[in-house]
């Protein structure tokens, strides 16, 4: 009788969840299992691909346009992930506690990830705008000087950090309900023992959300590396001089613009490869931070 | 009480189905891009086509950028849907052609009643015969480089408007007088489809050999000049909006509110230009070199038939499109130059009251054009050089330093396949 229930159990979740396999074999299993054969290949999108072995790799290695957008990847990730974070965690701990107004700010905290890429792109088109743009408003204000910012190799690139920066809401939400649970009486203890805010956070909160921390860190290495592709396609096409060239639009080019899918598909598995690398890095790290902890 | 109602239902159904069921017809899509303004000359040539060939029905799929366009074509190439036929630049058919997805037009011109290629200016014919000799996509129109100024600025600076064979000294005293606090004497893209054309005009030549190129060749003799000379413009003079203001304001947006002299661009524009209500505007054709020829860069569209599409019925739109009342439609748009000697010598074309007053310049200018390479890899080296030459027009990079990577590095581009 026991077992005939899970039995039933079982094939329940099967049913609900064979959708969801079909999904993920069809659009994601399938494809990425065709990219890895296909960057072996010279196909174009048109021909019948014919396997070259290792031509695409020495290409990539020898492609200066590569270096630099694998430059500018990092970099992207390097700023843009502590950036990202710092602003999610900051923004949840300062409006998680009940006030007035609280839902407010929380809205508003949330609110630039419901706006879409195209159209944040547009908006921080205008930002950055070097002469109308509020951004070199205020600093000409201030007597500062007001940078071309796309014009500028850095410019641009931190022009993307900023404005990435901003749509950060499930992160957000991730941390603001991660420091709900935590427990209250951690925190009366803290204050009995005369713990101030910043060593509540240092030696409360912090330690309890890092595993949460962590696992944010990854997801958005992953997320920055891979989902920059509106952004600097709208904002920067890439440029100047190929600083804002992140992998994924440099992906579209070879493959879509250049007809070049064969060679697309072998640098969207360079792609994957560095994301696998810096993923790697951060669980090796944040299991060293464990094992000191 | 239901019952009438399911019937008529039922019937309301079935009928519909026969009237499918019966309407044999083609279904064709055309690919295209283009703003807004450009857009609604096609959607008429559409429709008025439709109305006249009620057995094929059109879907017009127009895309907002170039770039789009190709990113388009390629994944629905590759996806095995291709539009049955699509209108591109000629610097960009080649690559397709290299593939072998294209049907030459050649067979369908050659046994065509309603085309001949005599009623056309053969000018633009010669940049879409990707094997030099037969001919692979249908050029829609001849336009070219031309100098869209502002009449009202010319006037208040007491210059004497362009005129047909003025030269560089000419051209460069005016953007001088024109430059004015907020006010710039000239706008250009610093590209290479926009050198080129001065380039030509003083004897230079932009790669070494224009069917099998394997390099550019901006870096010596006249070629260097001219391009010296264009990068003059902004690095020297600064009659160019120097990076900065671009960026706040482009070019074209500057130039319809009034507050640039000279604007470089093609027929392309002109239907926006046509809402300028604040000042009087014109036409000329691009100045000549100290000693050189007129010249101009070819800016032309051709329609192309996929393999694998309907292409019988594409080749009938393309014969509308190409007939009179087809190029009257565009022509009358003010997005084409035709390239049918009937509608050029038309009202649809010579329209003055809506702008050019001009408009022969577009016709003289396309006698003066010559084109960029169509091969396979021109897309790549173009992009490339473009994104470079951007870098020294604006002075973000040593002009000596850029001009030899310009060379150096768009090199490999040549030969990547």
């Amino acid at each position: 009788m026991r077992a005939g229930h899970a039995g039933a159990h079982a094939s329940g979740a099967a049913w609900l969840l064979g959708p969801y396999g079909v999904g993920v074999v069809a659009l994601l299993a399938l494809p990425a299992a065709l990219t890895f054969g296909y960057a072996l290949t010279n196909y174009t999108g048109f021909n019948d691909p014919t396997f070259t072995g290792l031509t695409n790799v020495r290409r990539a290695i020898s492609d200066p346009l590569f270096h630099a957008s694998l430059r500018a990847s990092l970099w992207y990730v390097v700023l843009a992930v502590p950036l990202r974070l710092l602003a999610a965690t900051g923004l949840a701990l300062l409006t998680q506690a009940p006030r007035r107004f609280g839902r407010l700010y929380r809205a508003a905290a949330y609110l630039p990830t419901v706006i879409p890429d195209v159209a944040l792109a547009l908006v921080f088109l205008w930002v950055f705008n070097p002469v109308f743009g509020p951004i070199n408003q205020v600093l000409g204000a201030l007597g500062l000087v007001q940078p071309i910012w796309l014009s500028d190799p850095w410019g641009a690139r931190w022009a993307i950090v900023i404005m990435m920066a901003f749509p950060i809401g499930e992160a957000f939400l991730a941390v603001l309900a991660g420091r709900r649970e935590l427990n209250p009486s951690l925190y009366d203890a803290a204050r009995v023992d005369g713990a101030a805010p910043w060593q509540q956070f240092r030696y409360v909160t912090l330690p309890q959300l890092a595993p949460l921390l962590a696992l944010l860190a990854i997801r958005d290495t992953i997320m920055t590396l891979q989902v920059n592709f509106v952004p600097a396609y709208v904002m920067t096409d890439g440029g100047p001089d190929s600083a804002t060239l992140f992998l994924p639009v440099y992906v579209f080019d070879q493959a879509f613009e250049f007809f070049q899918f064969g060679y697309g598909a072998l640098l969207t598995v360079l792609l994957l490869g560095v994301t696998a690398a810096l993923i790697g890095l951060q669980a090796l790290l944040a299991r060293r931070w464990r094992v000191l902890g | 009480m239901y019952r009438p109602v399911a019937l008529l239902l039922a019937l309301a159904l079935a009928l519909s189905a026969c009237a499918s069921a019966g309407d044999e017809g083609a279904e064709i899509q055309l690919m295209l891009f283009g703003d807004a303004q450009e857009l609604a000359g096609y959607e008429q040539m559409v429709a008025e086509f439709e109305a006249a060939n009620p057995d094929v029905d059109v879907t017009l799929s127009p895309v907002a950028k170039q770039d789009d366009l190709l990113a388009k074509l390629t994944t629905s190439f590759a996806g095995g849907a291709p539009p049955d036929v699509f209108l591109v630049n000629f610097r960009k058919y080649g690559q397709f052609a290299a593939q072998g997805v294209l049907a030459d037009v050649q067979p369908f011109l050659d046994a065509s009643d309603v085309l001949d290629p005599a009623d056309f200016t053969p000018t633009a014919f010669d940049a879409f015969r990707y094997d030099g000799e037969s001919l692979t996509c249908f050029p829609q129109n001849l336009s070219s480089l031309v100098v869209y100024f502002n009449v009202d600025l010319f006037e208040a600076a007491g210059l004497p408007l362009p005129a047909m064979g003025w030269t560089w000294d000419d051209f460069l005293a005016a953007a001088t007088a024109l430059t004015d606090g907020d006010v710039y004497g000239l706008g250009t893209d610093p590209k290479v489809i926009r050198v080129a054309p001065f380039v030509w005009s003083n004897g230079g030549e932009v790669v070494d050999d224009p069917l099998a190129p394997t390099t550019l060749t901006l870096d010596t003799g006249p070629a260097r000049e001219a391009l010296d000379w264009f990068l003059d413009l902004s690095l020297v003079h600064g009659v160019v909006p120097p990076d900065r203001e671009e960026q706040a304001e482009d070019s074209e947006s500057r130039f319809l509110n009034g507050r640039l002299g000279m604007y470089l661009n093609s027929r392309r524009v002109t239907p926006t230009m046509r809402t300028i209500e604040g000042f009087r505007w014109d036409v000329a054709t691009l100045p000549v070199a100290p000693g050189g020829t007129p010249a101009s860069i070819l800016h032309s569209d051709a329609y192309c038939l996929s393999a694998d599409g309907d292409t019988e019925a594409a080749w009938r739109l393309v014969e509308f499109a190409m007939g009179e009342r087809g190029q009257t439609i565009l022509a009358s748009s003010g997005r084409t130059v035709p390239s049918r000697f009937d509608v050029q010598a038309s009202e649809a074309f010579l329209d003055r009251a809506a702008g050019p007053p001009t408009p022969e310049v577009f016709i003289r200018s396309a006698e003066t054009v010559r084109a960029t390479p169509h091969t396979a890899t021109w897309t790549q080296v173009e992009k490339l050089a473009d994104d470079i030459l951007e870098e020294i027009f604006y002075g973000r990079l040593d002009r000596e330093a850029g001009i030899a990577r310009l060379i150096e590095d768009t090199r490999p581009r040549f030969g990547a396949s």
